[in-house]
């Protein structure tokens, strides 16, 4: 999840300017001269492509690259940094298994925590080196005759290897969302996901639109230091307790001193995490068990009837994203906040104008809007075998075989492909088995000195096919709107299964299912 | 009224949207409403604007409900459209100097019943109940009362945000009535056995019971202003005419009852219903405030202000 885009604070003016300049010679561009191949280019410098670099690394394979768009690693982890931002899996899991970290300050630790075990995985491993930053591609293309992957950045600059790997992340980009009258707002906009340190809350008036996951855990950070905050709400989530607590220092050196109490520790949380898979993924008398917990939850922290019942979910429990938060109902409640339900009018130029005629006036809106997703397209145009583009293929929506591979685009492997999502589980086990997968293949490629290794079409069809079929029984495709669904309801983005079903099927490397050459 | 396309008709809405800063409140004309029109008025205006509050619950309990996201998402705006009427209402009482201070207006016993009703047990109730239910108090507001209002209030600014609340009604309605022929597709009987399983629920009852003595009070209340009875049932006839204009609307059993209903209401040479209900009013009447309990925070959300700075 990496490869943000370029964005007004992060991107140097420079980079605007030459940006610019690229643009206006284009014209008399020259083709890019050719390059010499490494073995693996990796796109995204996030905890995919670093975990991928550490892989190849821990193997024995040296000759990679990592192409990273902006100019420090991190990913999703660089991008959110907004007040409150904090994974909502426990940091024992959420980490690399093979680069364990005993020193998490906290069961759940906060975004700036988990971009320093990055920003570690970098230097522990010596990964700096392979790393080309402020290199945006914009173009990758399969050369079929020489086996070889050429990426082309927007300066032009091009980079090939002999395998690709995708690791752009699928929530690298946001954009304030398409609600009317936003660009008529005279006051302050922040994107979430592209956080304003300079902006000084102190005393003002905020809007903040959007009770995801990001924005559950902006509310109480503002709501302590804002004059007053309105939350706008479309649909109440369902959110259960956090188990959040301070590591004692004890713990931190038993996990240094005896580091298979970690690992026991992440394989507790690990299968507590797997069986909330049968509350979560399918409707079962569990599902029921984890709705009731979350009204009790609800129902503990609020005492108003109204309040309660605005706060109420109508879908099944993990139809979307499951929140976990302690102090987001709290803060709701404070005397300078608000929760607003009615449906948003348009966006004036002193604020907010919902249906029920009124303007709510605010110095600044906050949009927790989370990230656009692609379902049916790709970040940039991926070319495989004669020609073929990728983006095209995906219109109806994403298909790959295993979310690894799809079949026309040889020797290239995705991380968080389509229908990898994890909706109970650490997405890091996840990426972890597709790692160990993608690393299989480059092995076979370098050992074998092969230029293709191509997943057959009739086998990723009949992958797909059984994937779609257990996709109808489950929670996510019962009804609500969310965004693991495209427009159309197709399920391109969630995995209908348990982390331990994704894992056995990422462990079997079948040579059967390949055409090589 | 034919049935209307719901997408269609939820993008209508969405690019139809009003806000009370749009309508000037301190542009001339208050001094229209002449001093023998005011006290009458003023009760006037409060009625309206808490049934006006009270349909928007409805609407929010029928969001909760709703069979399709499209119909859910209407019911979504038509709980804020009828909080933005009451609003109005509210800003126009302001206007006429009605308000006591900041203060809402007090609702009438009937209507802090019907309030307490709704918060309690709307949300249980089948969507076809107060499916068909609300359109009957809604065609009553818009073919009566709104016309009555208009026909006696010169006040411009009264007009001008009646034309506008009146465009939203206008496509409640056609919701309405396109729910209630929905409802009538499937057999009679099926619907009959299905209707009175409903009838039985005593939350329902309950609501039945605040709801008939809320229009006999209602009545009352609009006679006391000077319109006409016959302007109302006539309204509440055109509930009949609407209804029952299609085979499936005459086939939902919700709309036979309510039609029915409204027969007897207004009959009024019919004693065996008006003697308990108006008995029922007087009972209400002598409930002492101080026995109802504290209004729900939704009713706190009204305000006549066009704007909120906090």
């Amino acid at each position: 999840m990496s490869d943000s885009p370029a964005n007004k604070k992060t991107a140097p003016r420079k980079a605007a300017v030459r940006k610019r300049s690229a643009r206006a010679r284009k014209p008399a561009e020259k083709k890019p001269t050719p390059v010499t191949p490494v073995s693996v280019l990796i796109i995204g410098a996030g905890f995919a492509g670093l975990g991928m670099a550490i892989r190849l690394k821990q193997a024995g394979i040296d000759d990679f690259v990592i192409l990273e768009r902006a100019s420090a690693v991190g990913g999703t982890w660089r991008d959110n940094q907004y007040p409150g931002a904090a994974c909502d899996i426990p940091s024992n899991l959420y980490s690399y298994s093979f680069a364990p970290n005993p020193d998490w300050s906290r069961s759940f630790s906060g975004s700036g925590e988990i971009l320093d075990y990055i920003h570690h995985l970098v230097s522990e491993f010596d990964l700096q080196k392979h790393i080309r930053f402020e290199k945006n591609v914009t173009d990758l293309c399969f050369d079929e005759g020489k086996g070889i992957w050429t990426a082309t950045t927007d300066r032009q600059e091009t980079f090939a290897g002999r395998a690709a790997i995708m690791a752009q992340g699928p929530l690298s980009n946001c954009s304030f969302p398409a609600i009317t009258g936003i660009e008529d707002f005279q006051g302050h906009k922040i994107h979430s996901a592209r956080w304003d340190h300079d902006y000084d809350f102190a005393g003002k008036r905020v809007a903040v639109i959007g009770t995801g996951a990001s924005g559950i855990q902006i509310i109480p950070e503002l709501v302590k230091v804002a004059g007053h905050v309105k939350v706008f709400q479309r649909t109440p989530g369902w959110v259960l307790p956090r188990p959040d607590f301070t590591t004692p220092q004890w713990n931190k050196a038993l996990f240094r001193k005896l580091p298979a109490s970690q690992q026991a520790m992440r394989n507790l949380l690990y299968w507590t995490h797997e069986s909330m898979a049968l509350a979560v993924i399918w409707n079962s008398p569990l599902t029921r068990i984890a709705e009731r917990l979350a009204r009790l939850h609800l129902r503990r922290q609020v005492k108003d009837r109204w309040l309660r019942r605005q706060l109420t979910p109508d879908f099944t429990i993990g139809c979307k994203r499951v929140l976990v938060s302690n102090d987001y109902y709290p803060a709701l409640q404070k005397d300078n906040a608000k929760l607003i339900t009615w449906p948003i009018a348009r966006i004036s130029e002193q604020g907010i104008r919902t249906v029920e005629g009124i303007e709510h006036q605010v110095d600044c809106i906050v949009f927790a809007t989370g990230f656009d997703v692609s379902h049916s397209g790709t970040p940039f145009p991926v070319r495989g075998r004669n020609g073929r583009l990728l983006g095209d293929e995906w219109q109806g929506g994403a298909q790959a075989y295993k979310s690894i591979n799809v079949s026309g685009y040889p020797n290239l492997f995705m991380t968080f492909g389509p229908n990898s999502g994890p909706g109970h589980n650490s997405a890091l086990v996840y990426m972890e088995s597709q790692l160990d997968y993608a690393l299989k293949g480059i092995r076979k490629i370098l050992a074998e000195d092969l230029k293709i290794l191509d997943v057959k079409e009739s086998v990723q069809h009949q992958y797909n096919k059984g994937i779609q079929k257990r996709l109808s029984r489950t929670n996510w495709n019962s009804g609500c709107k969310s965004w693991y669904l495209t427009a159309d309801g197709f399920n391109a983005t969630m995995y209908p299964g348990f982390a331990t079903q994704y894992a056995a099927q990422m462990a079997d490397f079948e040579e059967a299912d390949y055409e090589t050459a | 009224m034919a049935s209307i396309d719901l997408d269609k008709m939820l993008a209508k809405i969405k690019s139809t949207q009003w806000a009370l800063s749009d309508i000037d409140w301190e542009a001339p004309g208050a001094e229209l409403i002449t001093e023998e029109q005011w006290p009458k008025l003023k009760e006037f205006m409060a009625d309206l604007m808490w049934i006006e509050h009270v349909g928007a619950r409805a609407f929010a309990a029928l969001a909760k409900k709703a069979p399709t996201d499209t119909l859910r998402e209407i019911y979504t705006y038509f709980h804020a459209e009828e909080q933005r009427h009451a609003n109005a209402e509210m800003a126009l009482m302001r206007r006429w100097g009605m308000l006591d201070g900041e203060e809402i207006p007090e609702p009438n016993v009937n209507l802090r019943i019907i309030i307490e009703w709704l918060d309690r047990f709307a949300d249980e109730m089948p969507v076809y109940v107060l499916g068909t239910v609300v359109p009957m108090l809604e065609i009553a507001l818009d073919g009566a009362l709104c016309t009555f209002l208009l026909e006696s209030v010169k006040d411009p600014v009264c007009h001008q945000a009646f034309e506008k609340i009146n465009d939203d009604e206008s496509r409640h309605l056609g919701v309405g009535f396109t729910v209630m022929e929905m409802q009538g597709h499937s057999a009679s009987y099926i619907k009959m056995v299905q209707m009175m399983a409903r009838v039985m629920d005593p939350r329902l009852i309950l609501g039945i019971a605040s709801y008939m003595p809320l229009l006999n009070k209602m009545r009352d209340n609009v006679i006391a202003m000077g319109l006409p009875e016959e302007k109302l049932y006539k309204a509440m006839n055109k509930f009949e005419r609407i209804g029952g204009r299609t085979e499936d609307g005459r086939r939902n059993p919700w709309f036979q009852l309510i039609k029915f209903h409204g027969r007897w209401v207004t009959n009024r040479s019919n004693k065996l219903y008006h003697v308990p209900v108006d008995g029922l009013v007087k009972l209400t009447g002598m409930v002492p405030r101080r026995a109802l309990p504290a209004v729900p925070s939704w009713v706190k959300e009204l305000t006549w202000q066009p704007t909120s700075t906090h």
